[in-house]
């Protein structure tokens, strides 16, 4: 059975400009462009248009690019310096807030305190007078818990500082440069480098074209100075014709 | 003897960084001039380019092979385009190589062309750019794969997620609206050597 081509049959026409037709199809549209003049214009100028994207060519630019293996190190230790107290165990943060807390409150002396007129909260070692009866026993007993609470709290801090302390010392060993890191410096030096590479040749054709500038403009005003020394010229001899005139007619006797 | 894609993503893919950058100087050219016809822009398409490698690189455990390496490329290039086109949401705009010196060119090109034949050739290369510019995204990218990268009909379809008749009837569309743009612009006919099938 043989494959009938038809004007209105543009995806043939397409497969047959791009050479994607078989040895059949290729024939009917041979025989169809033969007799059929709108097509055969259709097709050259189509072929025409892709000859004319033959000549949109990128720019010719250096690339370079390359995988450059990074560590194993997360990605924060990379983009940017960690913060010492990310790095510190959440139990140890608490510890600290309370910490800070409870110092806080030793130092203001917070003493909350309720009675037949409600709660009241008051703060700072300028207590009001307490009754002579009994004080000296609770004085005794919040002495005693004073100390404890001081033992504890130094040897929390201590805790903490040691805590700290290391954290910091791992992080000064993850910090320090590994192969990677060295390949990395490396690559952005070899950006750098590129990079002004780049800039200077820019500069050179900038300089370039200012020169060619400079020179073309150099010619056009040369070429404005010389105008205008042959109208200088013209005028000159103008005024030279017409003070020689004047002389004539000044000079010539009146009848 | 040179090894091919295939064999460098074995490599690859077990571990040698050294393999894949093989890939990566055998196709960052052809990646480049994609995203630059595509959209356009000198230091974007080098972003594109650049981010095309580096997500080749990061996706490559899960590359099975299905398609060639090369389709897989143009595919990632293709997604990253869209999505700067849409980031953007402006209309590529096809810039002339930035700093190209008419003279500095006339020197590569040798004595054989003169600068007046040079000149006329850079406008007539910005009218072809200014046509395409007038194309929609799926017609102009349609016509790159096919005029620069020689992509099959197929394969076009398999990357572009439409019908094989939808190619076609873009690249006749695309073809047919670049045409009259030229002839617009009194470029009728070139020279048969010009021609890139």
């Amino acid at each position: 059975m043989s494959i009938k081509f038809t004007c209105d049959d543009k995806q043939t026409l397409v497969s047959y400009l791009y050479g994607e037709v078989d040895h059949e199809t290729r024939q009917a549209v041979d025989a169809h462009l033969d007799a059929c003049a709108a097509c055969a214009a259709e097709v050259i100028a189509l072929g025409d248009a892709r000859s004319g994207l033959g000549l949109w060519v990128p720019p010719d630019v250096e690339l370079d690019f390359k995988i450059v293996k990074k560590s194993e190190l997360p990605p924060a230790n990379v983009l940017r310096p960690a913060r010492w107290w990310n790095t510190v165990p959440a139990w140890a943060q608490a510890a600290a807030a309370i910490l800070v807390l409870a110092s806080a409150a030793a130092i203001a002396n917070v003493q909350v305190k309720s009675g037949p007129e409600g709660f009241s909260v008051s703060t700072g070692w300028m207590t009001p007078q307490a009754p002579a009866l009994s004080a000296p026993a609770v004085r005794n007993a919040d002495g005693r818990q004073v100390e404890e609470w001081r033992a504890a709290l130094v040897s929390l801090e201590q805790q903490l500082r040691s805590e700290i302390r290391s954290t910091r010392e791992q992080e000064t060993r993850v910090a320090a440069r590994t192969p990677a890191d060295e390949a990395t410096i490396r690559r952005v030096q070899q950006l750098i480098a590129a990079s002004e590479q780049r800039h200077e040749q820019e500069l050179a054709m900038r300089f370039i074209e200012f020169t060619r500038d400079i020179n073309m403009q150099r010619r056009a005003d040369l070429q404005n100075v010389a105008r205008g020394m042959v109208n200088y010229d013209e005028r000159l001899m103008r005024q030279g014709q017409t003070i020689n005139s004047l002389i004539r007619v000044s000079t010539t006797p009146q009848q | 003897m040179v090894a091919t894609d295939e064999e460098l993503v074995a490599r690859s893919m077990d571990g040698d960084v050294d393999s894949f950058n093989q890939l990566v100087l055998r196709w960052e050219r052809p990646i480049y001039a994609l995203a630059y016809r595509v959209i356009g822009r000198d230091e974007d398409a080098r972003d594109v380019a650049q981010e095309t490698f580096l997500r080749a690189f990061r996706a490559l455990p899960g590359f099975k092979g299905q398609a060639k390496f090369s389709s897989w490329l143009y595919r990632i290039a293709l997604n990253l385009c869209r999505d700067w086109i849409r980031r953007k949401k402006r209309t590529p705009i096809v810039d002339m190589p930035e700093g190209v010196d008419v003279i500095e060119l006339a020197a590569e090109q040798g004595p054989v062309e003169s600068i007046e034949d040079l000149v006329a050739r850079q406008e007539m290369s910005r009218i072809v750019a200014q046509g395409m510019k007038l194309l929609p995204d799926e017609q102009r990218t349609a016509i790159v794969l096919k005029e620069y990268h020689g992509l099959t009909f197929q394969e076009i379809a398999d990357l572009q997620g439409c019908p094989l008749s939808t190619v076609k009837t873009r690249l006749y569309q695309g073809l047919t609206v670049l045409r009259r743009h030229l002839e617009s612009q009194g470029m009728t006919s070139f020279e048969k050597s010009e021609k890139g099938s």
